[in-house]
């Protein structure tokens, strides 16, 4: 598949993007269209561990999960609605298990569609396993297995194709332990996007071969690891400055996956997607005030300014008072949605959006960054210099502590701020050159990380 | 655009909370009284290893020696840095640098005498079968380095027999297993009753990403670690002569 570099924004300023519409739409699935003038649920869930222990108990458990949400979701009459099962190892090391859950999902949800005529899609998330016990393997025998697991899940329904990818994240590891920013930048901005680039053309290609929609992807392994380390206001062990610099290298990370194939909508849990839709005009799916299930974050409601799926990252199956958790939080989700598409009707989506984005404005650096006004200036930044991916990472780096500096309104401790302007004082030292920029890194982080292999990035 | 004043919607809490002196201030007034231990301490909360081999290679060059350099002024700079951190003056990032620092620093000094300084105690961590997300065993790690531990690290995605086989011979005070995943956390139970059936009665501190209070105190050995800087507490505690209940009480929080 050809690569095709951004270098403008999809949507001429800020204020355009709003929930439930895309530039860029995508039909999937049993009727649904992402992005269309709608926002839809979709639920996340994982099997009870000991459903891992055959075949048959995990396509059972993946039956009465998918049974139970899409019950539910015609019991209190949600129009629409998308599943998405994240593998669990089992099921991509092993492609016919996943194609045999994907196959009995579908099959449930055919069922639903015929009958009510609910709109539904299925997404099929096969785990990165690209590495073996000490190292990561992106390219080889493990990356086939990957592609193996896709091609298996599309032929037996999956609709939308989604990877939480790997790359570089054995540089990032050792850097954000380390305040180690240019570090930071190497793992999600230069050697994260070169494995996608990579990653995502297979992945298209076998969306494009099976006729199903390669999706997109998530910074999970790296922003992610940031945020959850840098934890809430009164944990000491990541400068909350530091974690949406992270994301920030994010959004020029994750976008490499669309200029190699990916049509969206985005992976829930990246909150970069914002920056993303801003550039792209894909459909992206969210995840925040309705995945506390899974994890705690700083911007449950502005996260869901721009989304058009409304996630809640993931649940464990099993019994609560109202129902299984899938059936729970399906129907928080839906009611969510519910509210964004009486807004959307009624001309009201602005005034929701914003409402939504003021709440949690100030509650932190990362959420004052991810707000849709100043991500949208991150996404310039980065388009500044589209087809360079190191320097589109720094200029996205850059933007955003350009933006947290001229702040008005938001608070930051001393230990945030002196992060900060740490952070940024390297990435203005930082070369203009980017081959320097990688040779130096190359020397650096070869002497200094024992389980970094360049091979994985053809380096 | 929509902007509201934050007044009555949120509290940065952090903000309101953050103590008025600096690190380096609070670091100044822990710092050893003697000159030689002072500037290795100093470089040990700086992370900065170039000035740790170069004070202790000034330390020796004035008759000090090598294996007491490690508790007279490595410990003592590093002790600095934990207190700092549990008092949440500095952060995590500093301590791992810190604790690189001093690991060099003990490494030269044991260079220098031909032999090892006796550890506080030994502790073997892993991550469990099938799960290799280690970034939380990694940050265990060092903060138990950090504190005086010796560890002995099985690395990720460890095999339980590895697990066992690896108790059996280093005989450490603790074991700790980390796990991202729900499927992987159950090879922890394996583990606990692998080690009864051995006869092996010793804290298991088990924590990371899904692992709950719940499931850990499910098995007999199971000690819950909710923060990675539970480790040291714990094997801290362990020393102090408390039992697997008395850990039960202090450490499981929920």
């Amino acid at each position: 598949m050809a690569v095709k570099k951004f270098t403008t924004m999809a949507y001429s300023n800020a204020d355009e993007m709003v929930f439930g519409r895309a530039k860029s739409p995508v039909k999937a699935g049993l009727g649904l269209e992402i992005g269309a003038g709608y926002t839809t649920a979709e639920v996340n869930y994982a099997p009870r561990p000991e459903a891992g222990e055959t075949k048959e108990k995990l396509v059972n458990e993946y039956q009465r999960i998918t049974k139970d949400i899409m019950s539910r979701m015609v019991q209190v009459g949600f129009p629409s609605v998308v599943l998405e099962t994240e593998h669990v190892q089992q099921m991509t090391n092993h492609p016919t298990w996943g194609a045999e859950v994907a196959h009995a999902q579908k099959t449930i949800m055919e069922e639903y569609h015929e009958e009510y005529g609910i709109k539904c899609a299925l997404r099929h998330t096969p785990g990165d396993v690209r590495e073996n016990k000490d190292f990561l393997q992106l390219r080889g025998d493990k990356y086939n297995v990957v592609m193996e697991s896709f091609e298996a899940v599309a032929d037996a329904g999956a609709d939308l194709l989604s990877i939480e990818s790997m790359g570089g994240k054995e540089i990032f590891d050792y850097a954000v332990l380390r305040n180690d920013v240019p570090g930071m930048l190497y793992a999600i901005g230069v050697l994260g996007s070169m494995d996608m680039e990579f990653l995502w053309q297979g992945i298209a290609k076998v969306a494009q071969q099976k006729n199903v929609t390669p999706a997109g992807d998530t910074d999970c392994a790296q922003a992610n690891t940031a945020m959850f380390i840098a934890g809430g206001l009164l944990d000491k062990n990541l400068a909350h400055t530091l974690a949406i610099i992270a994301r920030s290298l994010a959004g020029a990370r994750t976008l490499s996956g669309y200029e190699a194939g990916a049509k969206g909508p985005g992976k829930d849990c990246g909150y970069e997607n914002i920056i993303i839709k801003g550039i792209t005009g894909m459909p992206m799916a969210f995840e925040g005030k309705t995945s506390t299930c899974a994890h705690s974050d700083v911007m449950g409601n502005l996260i869901m300014q721009c989304c058009d799926l409304w996630s809640n990252e993931s649940v464990e199956y099993h019994a609560e008072f109202g129902g299984t958790t899938v059936q729970c939080w399906s129907e928080s989700l839906s009611y969510d949605c519910a509210l964004m598409n009486t807004a959307l009707k009624s001309g009201n989506e602005k005034i929701l959006r914003d409402l939504l984005m003021a709440s949690d404005r100030f509650r932190d650096p990362q959420s004052y960054i991810l707000a849709y006004d100043n991500a949208y200036k991150v996404g310039q930044a980065i388009v500044k210099d589209g087809n360079d991916i190191y320097l589109r990472s720094k200029n996205a780096a850059t933007e955003c502590c350009n933006l947290l500096k001229s702040a008005e309104g938001l608070e930051m401790t001393k230990f945030e701020t002196n992060a900060l302007n740490k952070a940024a004082a390297e990435l203005a030292a930082l070369t203009s050159d980017s081959e320097k920029f990688m040779s130096d890194c190359m020397e650096k982080y070869k002497a200094e990380v024992k389980v970094f292999k360049p091979e994985n990035y053809a380096l | 655009m929509l902007i509201v004043d934050k007044e009555g919607i949120l509290i940065r809490y952090n903000v309101k909370m953050e103590k008025s002196m600096t690190p380096e201030d609070a670091a100044a007034e822990l710092y050893p009284k003697d000159e030689i231990y002072r500037a290795i301490a100093e470089a040990i909360f700086e992370g900065e290893e170039d000035d740790v081999i170069e004070g202790l290679e000034a330390a020796i060059a004035a008759g000090k020696e090598p294996i007491a350099l490690i508790d007279d002024a490595l410990m003592v700079g590093m002790k600095v840095v934990t207190e700092l951190y549990d008092q949440g003056v500095i952060f995590l990032p500093n301590v791992m640098m810190s604790a690189d620092a001093m690991l060099e620093g003990i490494e030269f000094c044991k260079a220098e005498a031909g032999s090892s300084p006796k550890p506080k105690g030994k502790v073997v961590v892993h991550v469990a079968e099938g799960d290799v997300h280690d970034i939380g065993k990694s940050i265990v790690a060092a903060l138990l380095r950090a504190n005086g531990y010796e560890v002995v690290d099985l690395g990720r995605d460890v095999p339980v027999d590895e697990v066992i086989a690896a108790v059996k011979k280093e005989s450490p005070m603790m074991l700790t297993g980390t796990a991202l995943m729900t499927t992987t956390m159950y090879a922890f139970k394996e583990v606990n009753d692998r080690l009864l059936e051995a006869g092996i009665k010793m804290p298991f501190q088990c924590g990371g990403g899904a692992v709950n209070q719940d499931f850990v105190s499910t098995y007999e050995l199971g000690v819950y670690g909710e923060e990675a800087a539970d480790a040291p507490k714990m094997a801290d505690a362990i020393l102090a002569g408390k039992g697997l209940a008395q850990l039960r009480a202090i450490f499981h929080k929920h």
